[in-house]
Formats: structure tokens, C-alpha cells, sequence
């Protein structure tokens, strides 16, 4: 494990990202009334249920679709002069500069520290049906895994195979995957704790969240 | 016909390719799409080349047909090719598309047709009705696992009182197409295993968890007929038959020869000839009942003593379309499906008849991939860095794979068929177009690594194999 202390300073010393705002779809562009400077705020809610700040609509075939702010943070860029024309699918729209959550310092935390089982190539990842089960009625942390276990199901191509967890045995503590998108080779599925270390990533946990103050 | 017409190609890879020339030789203008998965694609550089900047469009995925719609209005586009797979057989979309405030001209056939053809269920229906053979087995998609159940083990029972000594009983996805989502079952405790396993694919990749349940038919040849008819449906054509029995093991072709066989070469314990006849008269009927009005291709399975059962109807396009048009003439001149399919989808008139189309020679497609015959025929993914093979007159090849080098060279995106290219080999019987076929694959050069550095794996060496063995039951 990383000394925490250390990876918490790193992270206070460079507490923001900056995340590109980009058309999810090809259509037409109209931008809502915001502007550069504003504060915007991501999907919020227990279950994310809650919309973040309307930045753009983009209208395709009549259906319009809105662009939302997918995290908390100030609108640094907008660029105003593509408002009204036909944008392409992955074309910049803005540029948010976003402060880091507790979440998510949690999140780069357990994956330094933890054991990250990766993906070994570029697929989409399922886990296998009764694991998957458990994960979505009872929590990942309630899945217990060992080195061999039929854990996945890797899916490219169209074509699934099944593919074995290798590390040590532990709880899964996180799942970083989406099962509807590709996973790049060598990006971290999951992480894996161990039951001796358990305690010891609890503290962590907690020492974030008293620690770690959001900011803007 | 209208030179006034812009065609939406709504697909991607080699077909976009082939769609692109076949607009050029129609002389009509096109609109391509891509992903970002697909930047460096061939359809990409090749569209660019041939139609400047204003004739590509980015898009989210090839499945949004809002996207696809709304680039087709961007660019002034008439008509859309949906080439194969994505919304080739979509009849919701094909409806959408010839009905919306702007319509336009959906080339394939209209969706009355994929709607009532599309579905092997529907089709399966339709033929019964019509005396054409089917495969036995459930004619609806099956979501209740004690039904299924009861469809397997009367379908072992059938089997049992026809004196089959081990008999099997095939488990599909009903959404599914292209051989995926298939696995045969030995017995009853067997089948509520592989049927789960398939409701459970099936959900995940195609959304719907429907299950088709029928006979395997062991020791079969896979045989095409391919169809062709005008807007007016009323006289369809055939452009012969094809075979398509060299397939991975999970059922998906990797060869095709035209015809379908080759009784003066090759003796088969059948009239082949009367079977061959025979399968194009029930796919004409069947295109003539519903007036069929586009390119499609009607599937069979022939048994070892000749018996055909019709499979299902593929309303599009096929990959293997060009071997059929590499045999066939037209008032004795080549003939390009596809700018067939494009021309009288359009309103031309078909403007011969099936008198004016005749048969030379034989013809292999062989699907280029890169892949692992010896490890289940698993996809082979990373960078291409040779891609060659030498030029001939009795040889096409399609390949969305651009040129590359070491310096250079093509990633395989993994969201995608892996098809890499499609050979068309040509022979005036079938010794020489075999000879030409190991030839051909003897000279071809395609090389690469993946990202551990292990070098690209093909089903080259498995092609040389079996063109010793075709059009051999």
C-alpha cells in the first residue's frame, strides 16, 4: 500500500482537472443561456438522478438531446461561435475545470493502493451471471473472489470468452467498468482487497472524508 | 435514371467501400459516416479522396439513426444504402426513412417486405404455407424456459422416431444473424444449460433474450440462392447459387464458392442439378408472393441425400455478393449487384430478364481475417503493418484496410465484424479457379503485431486447406 499522506498531498497540491466538454452526437448546436465563468454542477442525486447545468442542446433528426455538465466545477471555455451550426460527434464544446470529490480521491487512492485486477485487452467487460447478480442486488463488496475464479466475460467482436480472475483473494471493493463500453488493454476493472487490509482502507476511507474538503 | 441522387451510406468498412464505387459507376453523388473508432477505415481516405471533406461525417455510432438521418439532411442526401448488418434488415428504420417529413429512397427492399421476410420466424411461416421445406422447430421466438423445454424434448423424440442415432437440437438467439449466438445440444439436461446461456447472450448483445429452438441437421451443405428484383416486384431474377458450408466452428462463413455445386466436376449421391433447380424455384416463388423488390438472398440447408430445408431470408445485401456476380453475365456483360441494387432501388426498371443472365465459370470468395483457427477462430486484434498480394485479372479483392507500413500501420478496431477483406477468385472450372485460389493466397502478405508483440495470427493457411475441398459434400 502507498502512504496515504503522500498521495493525499499530491493530490492537494493538483486538486483540479480540466474535462472537455464534447458533442455526444452529430446535429444541430444551440447553446443554453450560460456562460464562460459560470459555476456548473454534474449528476447529483443518490442514484445520480438529478440532471447537472444544461450547457447545449443538439438536435438531431427533430429529437433533441441536451449536453449536461457531467461534474461540478466552472465552465473555463465555451466555444459560442459553433452556436447554431451542424456540430459532429466529438466535436469540443467547452472545457470544464473540475475540483476533485471525496469520490473520487477515494477512487485514485484504492487504485494505487489496492490490487487492480486490468483489463488484458481492449473488449467490453461483463461479469458472469451469478457474480453479476450479486453486484447489482447486493453491492460489489459483498463478492468474495480468489486467483482462478471464473469472474468475467470479455466480449469483442461479438464474440465472449470467459476470462479468470488472477490475484490475490479478497473482496471486490470497486468496479471501474461499464458494461455497455470498450475497456482499454491495462485500465483497472476492479480492485481487490484483501480481508486483513480491509480495516485498514476503511480508515483511509474515513480519513478522506474528514480530510478532503470540496472546494469550488 | 435520376443522376439527381445522393446516397447516405449508413455502414462502414469494406461494403461503404464498395457502395462508394458503386455510386461512382452509377455516377451518382455520396455521403459517408464514420466513428471514431473507425478514423483511419479505407471507407474514410477513400471518401475524402473521392468526395472532398464535405461528403464525411462524424457519428456517435452507426446504431443512431437519428445521427444518420440528420447528416442525411445536412448533406442533401436522397436515398440511403444501409449496406449489411446495423439497419440493413431494420424495418422500423427502412419505414422511417421513406416516411418521415423529407423522405427518401431506402435502397434494399421496402419495409412491408424486411418486415415479413426479415424475420426467420415470419419467413418460416410464410414458406410453410407455400409448401417450401423448413428446418422443424419452434416458428416464434420462445421466452419461457418450460416452453422451450417442451420444444426440445419433442424435437429429440422426432428425431429418435426417424431412427437418428444422436440426434441435436440447435439453440439460437433469435435476434441474432451471422452465425452468432448459436450452440447445438446433445440432450434434454444439456439443453437447459445452453438455453440459458443463450437467453443470457442474447439479452446482452442483442437486447432481446428470444430463443429459436430446432433441428440440427447434421451433415449438411449451406446453399444460396441470390435474388434480385426491380421496385415493380412482380419479375424477380436469380443470379445462381452459391455455397457457403466453409465455416468457422462458430458458423460463420469463411468461404463461398459459386455454383452452388459443380456436378460436372464432382459426382454427389443426388441429382444435384434437379436440387440446385429446385431451391431457385421455391426462392422465386416466395420473392414473387411478396414482391420482392431488392437484392436478397435466400438461405438453404441441403442434407447428404439431397433434402433442402429452407433456412431463412437474408432482405439485403450480402458479404458474399460478389462471387455470385463473378460468374454471372448480363446480355453477356459483368455484372455489379450492388450498382444493381442502387439503380432499381432508385426506380430503373430492372431492364432484362433472367433469359439475358448467364453462367460462366466458377467463383471462390474467401474471407480475409485476422484471427485463430487453432483457438476457436478467436479474433486476432492489433496493428497491421504488411498487407499485400499480387494483381491479376481472375482476382478483386474488397478491404477497408488502408495502406500500411511499419511506420504505418492499421489498428483493427475491436467494435467491429473482423473481416479484413474479401478475395474474389475466378476459374472457368473448378480445378482452375482452385489453382488460381492457392495461388493467390500463396503470394498474399499480412503481417502485424499486437500490443505483447506477438505476431499477427490469419485464417490464411486455413483457407489454403479447405480450397482442396470445395464444392465436395
Amino acid at each position: 500500500m502507498r502512504d496515504i499522506a503522500e498521495v493525499m498531498e499530491e493530490l492537494k497540491a493538483a486538486p483540479y482537472t480540466e474535462r472537455e466538454v464534447c458533442a455526444p452526437h452529430t446535429g444541430v448546436l444551440r447553446f443554453s443561456d450560460i456562460e464562460e465563468g459560470a459555476r456548473v454542477s454534474g449528476f447529483t442525486g443518490t442514484w445520480k438522478e438529478i440532471p447537472g447545468t444544461h450547457i447545449a442542446t443538439i438536435t438531431r433528426e427533430k429529437n433533441p438531446c441536451k449536453v449536461l455538465a457531467a461534474e461540478r466545477g466552472v465552465l473555463q471555455k465555451l466555444y459560442r461561435d459553433l452556436d447554431g451550426s451542424f456540430v459532429e460527434a466529438g466535436t469540443p464544446l467547452g472545457v470544464i475545470r473540475h475540483y476533485l470529490t471525496r469520490q473520487e480521491v477515494v477512487s485514485k487512492l484504492l487504485k494505487e493502493s489496492l490490487y487492480a485486477f486490468c483489463a488484458p485487452e481492449r473488449a467490453k467487460y461483463y461479469f458472469v451471471p451469478d457474480v453479476d447478480k450479486k453486484v447489482k442486488i447486493l453491492g460489489c463488496r459483498t463478492v468474495s473472489i480468489h486467483d482462478g475464479m471464473e469472474l468475467f466475460i470479455v466480449s469483442r467482436m461479438k464474440r465472449e470468452a470467459p476470462l479468470c480472475y488472477s490475484g490475490p483473494a479478497g473482496i471486490i471493493y470497486d468496479v471501474y467498468f461499464d458494461q455497455t463500453k470498450n475497456v482499454d488493454a491495462g485500465s483497472p476493472l476492479i480492485v481487490v482487497c484483501p480481508p486483513e487490509q480491509q480495516s485498514a482502507v476503511e480508515d483511509v476511507v474515513a480519513r478522506v472524508q474528514s480530510e478532503w474538503n470540496e472546494g469550488e | 435514371m435520376n443522376k439527381q441522387h445522393k446516397v447516405l451510406i449508413a455502414n462502414r468498412g469494406e461494403i461503404a467501400v464498395r457502395i462508394i464505387q458503386a455510386c461512382r459507376k452509377l455516377g451518382l453523388d455520396f455521403v459517408c459516416v464514420h466513428t471514431a473508432e473507425d478514423a483511419c477505415s479505407g471507407h474514410v481516405s477513400l471518401a475524402l479522396e473521392l468526395g472532398g471533406e464535405k461528403s464525411l461525417y462524424r457519428i456517435s455510432s452507426y446504431h443512431d439513426a437519428n445521427e444518420l438521418l440528420s447528416v442525411a439532411d445536412e448533406s442533401g442526401a436522397t436515398a440511403v444504402h444501409p449496406g449489411y448488418g446495423f439497419f440493413a434488415e431494420d424495418f422500423r428504420f427502412a419505414r422511417r426513412v421513406t416516411e418521415r417529413g423529407r423522405p427518401l429512397v431506402f435502397l434494399g427492399p421496402s419495409w412491408r417486405v424486411i418486415r415479413d421476410l426479415g424475420d426467420k420466424i415470419n419467413t418460416k411461416r410464410l414458406a410453410r404455407s407455400l409448401g417450401v421445406p423448413t428446418v422443424p422447430g419452434s416458428d416464434r421466438p420462445v421466452y419461457d424456459e418450460l416452453e422451450a423445454e417442451k420444444i426440445a424434448r419433442s424435437l429429440f423424440d422426432f428425431q429418435m422416431q426417424q431412427g437418428i442415432a444422436r440426434p441435436l437440437v440447435l439453440v439460437k438467439a433469435s435476434a441474432g444473424g451471422g452465425g452468432m449466438g448459436i450452440e447445438e445440444v446433445y440432450d434434454i439436461d444439456m439443453f437447459r444449460q445452453v438455453y440459458r446461456r443463450i437467453r443470457n447472450y442474447a439479452m446482452r448483445q442483442f437486447k432481446d433474450e428470444g430463443v429459436l429452438i430446432e433441428q440440427r441437421i447434421k451433415d449438411f451443405n449451406h446453399l444460396e440462392v441470390q435474388v434480385l428484383s426491380d421496385r415493380s416486384g412482380r419479375h424477380p431474377v436469380h443470379f445462381g447459387t452459391r455455397n457457403c458450408s466453409i465455416q468457422s466452428t462458430g458458423r460463420q462463413k469463411r468461404l463461398e464458392v459459386a455454383p452452388g455445386f459443380d456436378p460436372s466436376s464432382i459426382h454427389y449421391d443426388f441429382d444435384a442439378k434437379a436440387l440446385l433447380d429446385e431451391i431457385v424455384m421455391h426462392s422465386l416463388n416466395m420473392a414473387r408472393k411478396v414482391g420482392y423488390d431488392s437484392v436478397g438472398t435466400w438461405e438453404w440447408i441441403v442434407t447428404r441425400d439431397g433434402h433442402p430445408f429452407l433456412m431463412e431470408v437474408n432482405t439485403r445485401i450480402q458479404v458474399e455478393n460478389g462471387v455470385s456476380a463473378a460468374i454471372s453475365r448480363v446480355k453477356g456483360k459483368e455484372v455489379d449487384l450492388i450498382a444493381e441494387q442502387i439503380r432499381t432501388g432508385l426506380g430503373e426498371p430492372l431492364g432484362y430478364t433472367q433469359d439475358d443472365i448467364t453462367f460462366h465459370g466458377v467463383g471462390v470468395e474467401y474471407r480475409i481475417i485476422a484471427e485463430d483457427p487453432d483457438n476457436g477462430f478467436a479474433p486476432w486484434v492489433g496493428d497491421i503493418d504488411r498487407f499485400s498480394w499480387e494483381e491479376h485479372d481472375w482476382c478483386r479483392v474488397h478491404t477497408h484496410v488502408p495502406p500500411v507500413s511499419k511506420e504505418n500501420p492499421y489498428t483493427i478496431p475491436t467494435e467491429f465484424d473482423p473481416n479484413l477483406a474479401l478475395a474474389i477468385i475466378w476459374g472457368k472450372d473448378l480445378a482452375e479457379v482452385s489453382a488460381n485460389g492457392l495461388a493467390f493466397l500463396d503470394k498474399l502478405r499480412l503481417e502485424g503485431h499486437d500490443g505483447k508483440g506477438e505476431a499477427l495470427k490469419s485464417n490464411v493457411e486455413f483457407l489454403k486447406k479447405k480450397t482442396e475441398r470445395i464444392l465436395r459434400f
